[in-house]
Order: C-alpha cells, then structure tokens, then sequence
C-alpha cells in the first residue's frame, strides 16, 4: 500500500512538473534583453553602436587588416612566408578557396556589418523623452555612425572580394543566403550610407565625443569608395566626383544636401520622409532642405600637426598618444584601456603591437633596400628603425640584424603603460592628407595638372619643415616638380608611398593603381623566396570567396573567376 | 567478459571498406577554357574523400610521388582555373578508407582539358619616359592608335625638345602574347623612330594574329610668330602639351584692332580661328582681346589622324 502511494505521488509530481515545463516554456522571458524590446532609448541604440565600433577594436579585424593590406604587399618581408603555412600560402597568391586567413577576413567584416544593421533597422523604435532638436540630432548622429561603419566594413569586402551580398537589414531564417550583388551595386550602397552620414554627422568630434566617426570621415570614406571605382588614365565621373567632394573638404566650396545625397539622380524618396528616416529635425537656427548647405570641413583637419590641446607636436606624435584626435587625424580606431594589465584583452590593440614590435617575435619588417626605395632621402625615412637603433625616445630596441622597423607602431617610452598588456594606442585609420592627396590624384586624372601640384606641394611644404622626431629640424625645400599627367601622378604615388608606408594600405594602393602584378614581379626579383612572382594579373587582385560560403549557400553564391 | 573483448576486436576487423567510384561531370560539357576562366567540376561518384589533380605545375598526377598534391574537393563541387594555356590532364582520386587507415581503396578517372590563350587585345599603349612623363596613345579604331607628342616640353623651367625615338609601353592582359614591331619581336629598352607608322603585330600564344599601326603626330604650334613688327614666343604649359600662349608687347601707339599677324607652320599643321582657316599676313584679328588660335596637326600618311592643340594670343601695347 505504502508502495502505491509513492508511485501515485511521484506521478503527480511528474504530471505536474510536465504541466510546470509547458507554462515555463510559453512564458514571455523578462528581464533580459530581446532585440524585439531593446532599442526604446537613445541609451540602448548607443549601446549597440558601442558593439559595432567594439568590432574595429577586435584582434580578429586589424590582424586581417595587416595581413591583406601590409603583409601582401612589397613594404615588407614577413616572418611566416613558408608554403607550409596558410599564412605563406596567402602571401605567396598560393592559398586555396578554403585559406583560414580570407575566411576571417569575410567574417569579421559581416561581423560588423550585421551590428551595424541592428542600430540602422531598429533605430525607429527609439522614443524620446522630449521633441527637442538635441534628442533628435542624438539619435540621429548615432544613426549616422552606423551608417559609416557599415559602409567601412563594405568597403573592405568590395575591395577584397568584389560585389558582395548585401545582408538585409532585418534578417530572418527564411532567406539566409543572399545572392552575391555586383560590384557596381555593392559600391552603390556603400556610397548611399557615406553620403547619408555626411549629411547626418558633425563635422568633427572632439573632447570627451572624440573618437567618434564624423562627416569628415563619411567624406573622407567616401572619396576613398569613389577612387576604387576609378581607373588612372581613363575617364570616370568618380574621379570627378572625388574632385568635387575635395573642393568642398580641402577648399571649402560650398555643397548642399542635394549635392552631396546626388539626390535628383538617385532618390525616390519623398524628402518629409527622408529627414523622419534619418532624424532630420528642423528646430532652433536649422531648417533642413534640399538645398541646405553642409557644415563646413575646410579648416577642421590640418596638416600641421597639433594635439588636441593645439599644441604642435613632432611628425611621429601623430602616431602616438599625444596625437590621438590631432587636427591632422580623422578617424581612428580607439583601442580601449583596461588599466588593470588584464591579459588576454583582444580589444586593446595590444596584440597587434606587440606582434609589430616586437624583439622576439615580429611578424613583418623590412631592410635597408626596401627603406631607400620607399623613401630615397626624404626626412620621413627617420621614422624607422635599426638594429640596435637608439628611438626618437633614446631606447635601444634589440629587433635583430638587419631588420627595420615603422616607428609608427612603436609605443614609446612616455605612453608606456603601467601594465604590460594595456598599450591603448589608437590606430590611424583615415587622416587628412590622405584626403588632400585623392583629391590632387583626382585633379590630374581630370586633366588639371596645375592644381593637382598644387594640393601635392601644399602638404611637401608642410612637411619640409615639420621635425620628425622633435630633435632634429627638417629644413628641406625640395618640392614636387611640374609635367605632364604621368609624371604628376608617379609623384603622387610616391607621395602616397612615402606617407602611408606601414599604416596597412598598400597592398589596396597598388591595385586600385593597376600595378600590383609589376611591383610585386620587381619585388619579388629582390627576394630570395620570390614572394609575389605568383601573383596573376587579372585574377589575384580580388580573392576567392570562402569556399564554405559557396558551399552552404549551394552556389547561390558564386565563385570570382579564376579561383 | 572475455567473449565481449573478442566481439568487440572481431567488430573492428569486420569494418567492411566499400569500393570507392570516381566519376566527374564537367560543367557545359566544357573542356577549354581560357586563361583565368573557372573550371567546375562536379563530382558524380561514391567515396569518403575526393581529390582532383588539376594537371598544372604542382598538380601533376604522374608526379604525385615528387611532392605534386591534389586538392581536396568539398561537398562535390570543384573550381578551378590555369594560368597557363596548354594542355592538362586532369586526374579525380576518390579514395575510401578503413580502420586507421590500414585499408585503403582507390577509384581514378580523368579527362582532358585544354587552355587556351587567344588574346591579342592592345589595353592600353604608351611611350613611358618622355622624360619623366608617360604620354598615352589614343585608340582611334580597332587598328590605328595615335600617339600624340609635343615638340618640346617645359621641364625645370627650361624648354627641351622631345625626341621622336623614344620606348613603348604595351598593356596586354596575357603574358603569353607576343608583339612584333615592324616584324620584329618588342623589347620595351628599345627605341622606336616613331617619325614613321609602325607596323604592330599581335599573336596570340595560340598563333592568331592582330594587325596594330601606331601614328605619332606632334602637336601643331606656330614655328614663328611675328605682328607689328615683334617676335612672339611660345610659353608653354608642364602640364598639357596641348596648349600654349605668346604675350607680345607691341610699341607704344599701336593699332590693335585689326592686325594680320605673320606666321609660319609646321608641316601637316593648318589653324584656325573659331572654324576659318588663318593665312599668315592676310587674316586679321581685333587684338585687343586675346584671340584662340586652334591648330589641326595630321598624320603626312594618312590626313584623317590628327590631333589638335590651341594656342591664346594676349597682345598689350606699351606705355607711351
């Protein structure tokens, strides 16, 4: 008896805690955040911007940034360049569709993509709490740094792999596989989004919101999308697009809404639905119109180098704390300070210095060979290093014989953090002159060689005479010399060359260029592995797909020719 | 517990390896392909592990014991592309495999593709040190490209003139083209006289040929320039060779508004004002504006290629 009546109790304990389960499961969760019941304020978009900027922050995304972008390139001789690697393999143009380091490049760039598109797709959620214009312009400027954010990303796929699918906003598990785009239609979108955030965002950012993308950085993107879509020597609208856009950032030209959204050609909108979209407000002194003029550029970015403070600072400070948000930087990936030497943060940017500059384990340097072709004799040759080399900050450094570092990746003495881990030394990633040379390379494809020098000798006569390394005076007066288109454009480049060299662009240069087949064939003469002799013009100048995307779309995603 | 040790040793010598079956399926039945264009191969059989030896440097089957590899094929479906035009044997491995590997059973098929390089398109061409300059030719049909050419630069702030010898810079998309220059085989150190058509030959590696003339004009301009008695000197620009100016002060007292200045041409040059041919000593002009002459300098072979420059005649009359 007492048997059965445990059996008929754990029973009813069973049916109940069935019945328990049922109700448990249909209960609605509360008290954790949904997407569906996240983005009611201003606070929660914020929060899913801060996701999307924490991408940039991420190892996974500046180690594929040197990879492709320094490492493939003839700056530098790397220390994993053997075929057994997957990384020599890359290197060599001798991976396969399935390479590790293409498939995270695709990954962490629709990383960013899809937190992005969580801020743009659920920004119409937000309620505020007044109709004030700064509520709006709050909401709106985040808005707009989605915006940008996504379009950077983009960017990086289009230039990696060609078009690219382009994720819809809201994503659901009935169309997960999205059909590759074109080229065309993939630079598109990415125009729409920069040109968007160009309207939306201040034109600079500073004190305690530095750090922030801003309409300089939208346009500063911008001319970049547009230079990729364009040829040297052969005529485009992009390459007058990127003059017009230079006239308005470098000369001040004045440019309206309708100018810069290119709205007559390219919208269908109705514009009272437009502004509600992108949280135009009119309110206080603005009224938002077509034909409303943007806020000014001109003046916000230097070249002389000058810290937030406005101090001068010496051409190396760019690169260190003291030129964090200098005038001459636009935007810059801010690396995020523990404080605490917590190891194994992979948003400090910590590994990417220290596997840079390293004395034990480097992954790139260079030698003397490769230093006298990028520089010849210019002063800027000063910021690298040597074996044994004393830095601007009277260190030695014990990098090994014959190797040559960029003192742009160096964390000198002052910034030296109290823990080993927290380096917290933000990353360049657009800067002023770089604006100022697209629109001097943009100016000669369009036939105005004169001024083209011009905006080129501007930024030489700065630098003829900018110190730097904050010892020894720079007093050269050489300036870049009048020719025809050619000769113009090879000094450009070299230009180019000169100032970017290490910051992770040139391997995308020499492409854009149509010349990465000839540099890598000479730089491969130079080296006794022969890297780059592989590289085939025509096919290498985009990458394979991951061959994992090919296969569980079922070929609804296709291949690039020639992989 | 003994009998169940000898089940479970028996279980594991009974694993029984299926004979594996190499077929493939090409995809459109194609078996040539250009340089560059992807192959894709659709594996059609039964096996546990696929591998395609595409026949190429490293690739090769027949090498397979001299470190040649086959690359892996993934969920039935292979690209591919060569780089080189020939002929490839392409090998499919299927392969099945026991326990630990100690059986191994292997199924081969193959077929031939073979690629080929047919391309004698001219991208672009041009003379790549005119000075420091590279100076592009103009395409002007399937044939004819037109290479135009100043007869001095301003370099340095020197007039210098431009020879007509100079290198040539090819953009053809394959390597494997041969270009000739009046039969000759190309060599980018060398010279052209480029006072002469040259006769461009295009073949192909598969042995088609392209016929190319490449014309050099130079840009028309005055030789000499005389009004009023004073000579006028060309000022031209670094960065368009096509275009100059001649600032001339005539003395004091001069009537400007109807002058028929002197000149001579190059040959082959004609120039005009607006559409009306110029004649020298005989057109005249109101110099009190600065007037454009346009030059229309052609080819002595062949009048239809021309190029055309202009040149902005300012004239000011000297203080009394």
């Amino acid at each position: 008896m007492m048997k059965q009546i445990f059996k008929i109790q754990v029973l009813c304990v069973l049916l109940f805690a069935f019945v328990g389960c049922e109700g448990f499961l249909d209960r609605e969760v509360t008290g954790y955040p949904l997407e569906e019941n996240f983005f009611y304020t201003k606070y929660q978009l914020q929060t899913a911007l801060n996701a999307t900027y924490d991408v940039l922050q991420s190892d996974a995304f500046n180690d594929s940034e040197w990879r492709f972008g320094e490492a493939l390139a003839d700056d530098v001789i790397g220390t994993d360049e053997g075929l057994g690697s997957e990384m020599g393999q890359l290197v060599h143009f001798r991976f396969t569709n399935s390479n590790t380091y293409i498939k995270n490049r695709w990954d962490v760039n629709y990383k960013g993509i899809h937190r992005a598109n969580q801020v743009i797709a659920n920004a119409h959620k937000v309620e505020l709490t007044s109709d004030a214009y700064t509520e709006y312009q709050t909401v709106r400027e985040i808005l707009g740094q989605a915006k940008f954010l996504r379009a950077l990303f983009y960017f990086n796929l289009a230039r990696t792999f060609g078009g690219v699918p382009i994720r819809p906003e809201v994503e659901s598990v009935d169309s997960l596989v999205i059909p590759r785009s074109t080229l065309e239609e993939t630079y598109a979108y990415i125009e729409k989004d920069l040109r968007e955030a160009a309207c939306m965002l201040e034109p600079r950012y500073t004190k305690t919101d530095a750090g922030k993308a801003s309409s300089g950085a939208a346009v500063a993107l911008l001319m970049r999308a547009l230079m990729y879509q364009a040829t040297p020597s052969v005529n485009s609208e992009k390459w007058e697009q990127v003059v017009e856009l230079g006239r308005f950032f470098v000369d001040g030209e004045p440019m309206t809404m309708r100018q810069m959204l290119k709205w007559d050609e390219r919208y269908n909108e109705d514009w009272d639905s437009f502004k509600e979209r992108l949280w135009f407000r009119d309110g206080g002194s603005y009224t938002y119109t077509l034909d409303s003029e943007l806020r000014v550029l001109q003046g916000m970015y230097t070249f002389n180098c000058k810290d937030a403070y406005g101090m001068d600072i010496c051409y190396l400070d760019q690169w260190y704390q003291d030129g964090e948000f200098c005038s001459g930087s636009i935007f810059e990936v801010v690396f995020k300070e523990s404080g605490d030497g917590t190891d194994g943060d992979t948003n400090e940017g910590g590994y990417i210095y220290d596997d840079l500059f390293s004395k034990d384990n480097c992954r790139m340097y260079a030698d003397d060979q490769i230093i006298t072709k990028i520089f010849g004799n210019d002063a800027r040759k000063q910021a690298t290093i040597g074996h044994h080399a004393t830095t601007p900050d009277l260190q030695n450094t014990e990098i090994g014989a014959g190797r040559i570092f960029s003192l742009k990746w160096y964390t000198p003495v002052k910034d030296k953090p109290t823990f080993g881990g927290d380096n917290a030394k933000n990353r360049r990633y657009l800067r002023y002159v770089d604006v100022v040379l697209m629109y001097a390379e943009a100016l000669n494809e369009c036939g105005q060689g004169a001024e083209a020098l011009a905006q080129l000798n501007s930024y030489k006569s700065v630098i003829n005479t900018t110190s730097i390394d904050g010892r020894t005076p720079n007093t050269s007066s050489e300036l870049y010399k009048a020719g025809g288109y050619g000769y113009v454009r090879d000094q450009i480049w070299e230009e180019r060359h000169m100032e970017f060299a290490f910051e992770w662009e040139r391997f995308w240069d020499i492409v854009r260029q149509g010349r990465a087949a000839e540099v890598l064939k000479e730089y491969s003469n130079m080296r006794p592995n022969k890297r780059g002799s592989y590289f085939r013009a025509g096919v290498n100048e985009i990458f394979p797909i991951p061959q994992t995307e090919i296969d569980v779309s079922n070929g609804v995603i296709e291949q690039n020719p020639g992989y | 517990m003994g009998l169940l040790a000898v089940g479970l040793f028996s279980a594991c010598e009974d694993v029984e390896v299926l004979q594996p079956h190499a077929a493939v399926s090409v995809e459109g039945d194609q078996y040539v392909y250009e340089i560059n264009e992807t192959m894709e191969v659709h594996f059609t059989g039964q096996a546990e592990n696929v591998v395609i030896y595409t026949g190429d440097t490293d690739h090769d089957y027949e090498l397979r014991s001299q470190s040649n590899y086959g690359l892996v094929v993934n969920k039935g479906l292979f690209t591919y592309s060569y780089q080189t035009p020939g002929s490839y044997k392409v090998v499919c491995v299927a392969t099945n495999h026991g326990d630990a590997g100690s059986i191994i059973k292997t199924d081969t098929c193959s077929f031939m593709v073979r690629v080929i390089d047919d391309d004698t398109t001219i991208e672009r061409l041009s003379a790549p040190q005119v000075f420091y300059d590279e100076v592009f030719a103009d395409a002007l049909n399937d044939t004819d490209w037109l290479l135009p050419l100043p007869r001095k630069i301003l370099f340095n702030g020197a007039d210098r003139p431009v020879s007509l010898d100079q290198r040539l810079k090819f953009y053809i998309n394959s390597s494997s083209t041969v270009v000739l220059i009046n039969g000759e085989e190309f060599s980018s150190t060398d010279k052209y006289d480029l006072a002469n058509v040259l006769d461009i030959t295009v073949r192909s590696y598969e042995g088609t040929e392209r016929p190319y003339k490449l014309y050099t004009v130079n840009y028309g301009e005055f030789e000499t320039f005389e009004m009023l008695g004073v000579a006028g000197t060309i000022t031209r620009s670094e960065f368009d060779y096509s275009y100059y100016e001649i600032n001339l002060e005539v003395p004091a007292g001069s009537d400007l508004s109807a002058v028929a200045p002197t000149f001579t041409l190059y040959e082959n040059t004609k120039v005009y004002v607006d559409d009306a041919e110029q004649v020298s000593g005989t057109t005249t002009h109101d110099f009190t504006q600065p007037v454009t002459y346009r030059f229309v300098a052609s080819h002595p072979d062949n009048p239809d290629i021309t190029t055309e420059s202009t040149c902005v005649v300012t004239v000011t009359v000297a203080a009394e």
